[in-house]
């Protein structure tokens, strides 16, 4: 199960929390604490282990990453704060809508916008499946951290990593092939998952007996996905992400129906 | 293969895929990564040989960081699981501190700036107790 959850998680760029709580807590009966602490250090494992692939293969923006941090790290402890503001409910809702919204629009779309040089954050990398050498500059900076803002305040509250929510704002929005997209991600989860990952080892509520053997099991899975992710044809790889996306927005809605898991 | 909307004007396929050569900041934290995974990796593997060794099985729960280091003596299968948990935690914190030398020695001030914040919030937010 940690083996799967590994390759699609480094794959997509997706902490992968989404489908591990509920796994976990539902079908193994692990107590929901412990089964989002779980979760957060395979999301850690996820994101190490994947970034030893992609950065080595120059696929992470590391500056873009580092930039984007900036937002989700106060965003997500903003997330706090929004708890008590907003209800929890019509923030799922809304989410759901957002998400399928986003997958239509990446349907919509069929792929990455051309690449372009916009002298901002420029980098590039080597596309196996295309054969070739991809440049890209980043579009609409000022916007995308504003919504990484966004991303990290619901990552905050809703206990799940973001990833879901930072490979759209990246790949629609400031016009990053998706697979420096998946990239970047996966390197961004790894830092909001190691604080709320300490904060869950600070209260006690990690257990060696779930942990251990899911980050190892993540830790095999999540040295398979980076390769799928730089060697599948991107466009496949959207569709994937597209499907996941729907995927999630299910779960929230099923969240919000008051299945409190 | 029909060319995706993403296929830029530069489509000039090279024959063997080049090899990528990391810069500093990527060299520091592919290094830190790596390290970061093997041990933790490491001292799982010894707390759940351990654990086999002594019978019953993987423990629950962690040993409080107060008590680790004399379990980690005794070589308790707990503390060794919990030290591989908390290298594994901690290996992102590192990642941040070590791009943050590498910019440091490039003399890229905007990004200096940029890793220290992002290092600030998360020590801020573990201290806080709450994400």
């Amino acid at each position: 199960m940690a083996l799967i959850a590994g390759v699609f998680g480094s794959m997509l760029g997706v902490g992968g929390g989404v489908i591990m709580v509920p796994t976990l807590s539902l079908a193994f009966g692990v107590p929901i604490k412990t089964a989002i602490a779980t979760s957060i250090v395979c999301v850690i494992a996820t994101s190490s282990m994947a970034q030893t692939t992609f950065v080595s293969k120059g696929m992470t923006n590391i500056r873009l990453g580092m930039l984007l941090e900036v937002a989700t790290s106060v965003g997500a402890v903003a997330g706090g704060v929004t708890a008590v503001l907003v209800d929890g409910r019509f923030l799922q809702y809304s989410f759901a809508v957002v998400l399928v919204y986003v997958a239509w629009q990446m349907n919509r779309r069929g792929g990455d916008d051309t690449p372009a040089e916009t002298g901002v954050l420029e980098a590039s990398y080597y596309d196996p499946a295309a054969r070739r050498e991809v440049r890209y500059g980043v579009r609409r900076t000022r916007l995308g951290f504003i919504l990484s803002f966004g991303a990290g305040d619901v990552s905050g509250l809703l206990g799940v990593g973001g990833g879901a929510f930072k490979v759209p704002i990246m790949n629609l929005l400031m016009a990053v092939p998706l697979k420096a997209t998946i990239a970047t991600s996966n390197l961004m989860i790894g830092v909001t998952a190691a604080t709320g990952a300490a904060v869950f080892y600070g209260r006690g509520y990690m257990d060696p007996h779930w942990a251990v053997p899911a980050a190892l099991g993540i830790l095999a899975g999540a040295r398979i996905g980076p390769r799928l992710a730089m060697y599948l044809p991107a466009r496949v790889l959207g569709v994937i992400f597209q499907v996941v996306l729907v995927g999630f927005a299910a779960m929230m809605v099923v969240q919000a129906t008051g299945a409190r898991l | 293969m029909r060319p995706s909307p993403g296929d830029g004007p530069v489509a000039a396929a090279p024959t063997a895929p080049p090899v990528h050569v990391m810069d500093p900041v990527e060299r520091m934290i592919h290094l830190v990564l790596l390290a970061g995974i093997a041990v933790s990796v490491a001292l799982m593997a010894a707390g759940l040989a351990f654990g086999l060794l002594k019978g019953g099985g993987i423990p629950r729960g962690v040993v409080p960081l107060g008590d680790l280091p004399r379990a980690a003596r005794g070589l308790s299968p707990a503390a060794f699981l919990s030290l591989g948990m908390i290298v594994l935690i901690a290996t992102p914190f590192v990642r941040v501190a070590g791009s943050l030398i590498a910019f440091v020695r490039e003399g890229d001030c905007r990004y200096v700036v940029v890793t220290a914040v992002v290092l600030a919030v998360m020590c801020a937010s573990v201290l806080l107790g709450r994400i």
